[in-house]
């Protein structure tokens, strides 16, 4: 394979079973406190290079301050991965991701990428290859599983098949009918993800309050994996609840990170800043140098998740987020909670 | 004369969607519009369906329209959530009856393109990208595509097949390996079927004030045409108050555009 920037090793890598065993094999089994800044995080586990997998939903329980962090540090050269991917599209033309295996970059009904757009038009970026939600799902689950591969129904008959270097199509050897089509999924490896959770103990063993999504697959898979938490809880917590579905020894960190998702949603905590992503969409993302002033405010001159917050609106914002996921969740009377607010911006496409 | 204005051609749409629900059907759910229609069907002739949703929320207790597929409100008290792959797996081993897709172009043969106009070696423009909509596409029983139509949006050819449809026709989706298909096409201007041998997209019933010239002028390609065109019937003031106001009071999705 010939590629604008990625190499032919990082491309190898992600679909290297036997190197992510050795390297899990390598980990410390040692149940100690993980816990470290989100700063020191990043710079320990997060290198130039790396295969990103983004996680939680895009802009739900996803650890959007640990990749505004990411920028902070200016890494770079990195590859990303996630099904969605949403969030990679600042981090590419922040200057951190260089190549990608694309699923899905957008915010769905509020109209198309720019910012992804433009990246991949400049040659910002490159694509390395191109899924489907659930194909590349099924990717992460076969690594979580220990199968080389999984035989799927998916991508059958479409151009994804011609932009996708690692799947094959064959005959089902093991079917009722042997002449059946099925793509062969490899098992897929990235190097690192975060995984922003409700609750964690300082061992690493965490608990994911709503979907999922591809969390469990990928604490497995991932050679390096950061926890960020809402809340650090005593390890007996975790115990008497019996549902931590990270266990600590896939943990290498543990960053205590309360509004770690913001301004995402986190599930039993906070509801998104709506107007935010608007602004990003439709404001942030036409031109570059919208972009570059948009991660100077939001990303640059905040040194923590705190002064985002004071950026948003502070106790304010914080009570009425706190508020409308309560609401939604259906936990306290939702008769006096508006979710009603004003789109400033009107949409362009 | 009633007092309820007349239902806009994204009202029509949302209405079509909502009627190609029946009762009791497990519903997968995207975003936008197929969101509306859904919800539509649960509070009007269909209210013991289950939604379920490709970031993993199932059967959530009613509640206001989800603001994303990751909403809370896709799994508002919801007695359990799946993980992705797990979501999508439903579809294929038959737990959903019905799914709904949205694409920027759809051809005669009910392709979905989501990725790119032109093509990645010489773009036009980029769109987001599958998502979940090819997996959606090739493992539910049922689909239904929804889109607005013009002759742009409705190639003869989508430049790229993101989500196949019936592929060139005939029996090659089936020699693809794949399951299901697509059963419907819904715009503004009426509802679509596919020809069964040939599955060419063919004229199945329009909107109210719609004809078949205006259905083959919002169209890049010949549309098949039955010999008697039937007409919907517009939906009553009970239902469009319902989705005016229970729906999507904001107008997010079923207000027309200022011009």
């Amino acid at each position: 394979m010939e590629f604008m920037y990625a190499t032919k090793e990082q491309f190898e890598r992600l679909v290297d079973f036997k190197g992510a065993r050795e390297y899990h094999l390598s980990k410390s089994r040692k149940k100690k406190d993980k816990r470290m800044s989100l700063s020191e995080a990043i710079a320990e586990y997060v290198k130039d290079g790396d295969i990103l997998a983004e996680t939680g939903f895009s802009y739900v329980r996803s650890p959007i301050q640990a990749y505004f962090e990411i920028i902070r540090q200016k890494k770079k050269n990195m590859v990303s991965i996630g099904s969605p991917m949403s969030n990679t599209s600042y981090l590419m033309t922040m200057g951190c991701v260089y190549a990608i295996h694309l699923s899905y970059i957008g915010v769905e009904m509020r109209g198309n990428d720019k910012n992804f757009a433009r990246a991949i038009k400049t040659k910002q970026a490159e694509i390395l290859s191109i899924w489907s939600h659930g194909s590349m799902a099924l990717g992460f689950k076969a690594a979580q599983l220990g199968a080389p591969f999984i035989a799927a129904k998916q991508l059958l008959g479409s151009d994804m098949l011609k932009y996708n270097p690692y799947v094959k199509v064959i005959e089902n050897p093991v079917g009722l009918d042997k002449s059946e089509p099925v793509v062969i999924i490899p098992a897929l490896f990235p190097d690192v993800c975060i995984i922003h959770v409700q609750k964690a103990d300082r061992y690493g063993n965490a608990v994911i309050e709503g979907p999922a999504v591809n969390d469990i697959a990928l604490a497995a898979a991932c050679r390096k994996v950061i926890i960020t938490a809402e809340k650090i809880v005593p390890e007996m917590t975790i115990r008497e609840l019996g549902n931590a579905c990270i266990p600590f020894w896939y943990v290498d960190a543990v960053v205590e990170l309360p509004y770690g998702a913001l301004p995402g949603c986190c599930p039993g905590c906070y509801y998104w800043a709506r107007e935010w992503w608007e602004w990003l969409v439709r404001v942030g993302t036409p031109k570059q140098e919208n972009v570059d002033d948009i991660m100077r405010y939001w990303v640059f001159e905040c040194k923590d998740q705190f002064d985002f917050i004071e950026k948003l609106g502070g106790i304010r914002f914080i009570d009425q987020a706190t508020r409308l996921m309560e609401a939604a969740q259906a936990n306290i009377d939702d008769s006096l909670v508006s979710f009603d607010y004003q789109e400033v911006i009107p949409k362009w496409d | 004369m009633s007092k309820v204005a007349p239902p806009n051609p994204l009202e029509m749409l949302a209405y079509n969607i909502a009627q190609m629900i029946e009762d009791d059907q497990i519903v997968y759910v995207g975003t936008g519009l197929p969101m509306v229609g859904a919800i539509l069907a649960k509070k009007t002739h269909a209210p013991n369906i289950t939604l379920v949703y490709e970031s993993g929320g199932q059967d959530p207790l009613e509640g206001q329209m989800p603001w994303s597929v990751g909403c809370p409100f896709t799994y508002r008290k919801s007695p359990a959530v799946l993980e992705m792959a797990v979501s999508f797996g439903q579809c294929a081993i038959g737990y959903v009856d019905i799914a709904f897709q949205g694409g920027a172009q759809i051809d005669m043969y009910g392709n979905v393109n989501t990725s790119v106009i032109g093509s990645y070696e010489n773009l036009k423009s980029i769109l987001p990208g599958s998502g979940g909509g090819n997996d959606i596409g090739s493992l539910t029983q049922k689909s239904v595509l929804v889109g607005l139509q013009t002759p742009d949006r409705f190639p003869a050819r989508v430049d790229f097949i993101t989500t196949p449809g019936y592929l060139d026709g005939g029996d090659s989706r089936e020699k693809a390996g794949l399951m299901g298909g697509p059963i419907a096409v819904v715009t503004q201007v009426g509802i679509y079927d596919f020809e069964p041998v040939t599955k060419r997209m063919r004229i199945k019933a329009l909107n109210p004030g719609m004809s078949v010239e205006i259905a083959q002028a919002c169209t890049g390609f010949e549309l098949l045409v039955p010999d008697e065109v039937p007409f919907i019937e517009p939906p009553s003031d009970e239902v469009l108050e319902i989705l005016r106001k229970e729906v999507d009071p904001r107008g997010v999705f079923i207000k027309m555009p200022a011009r």
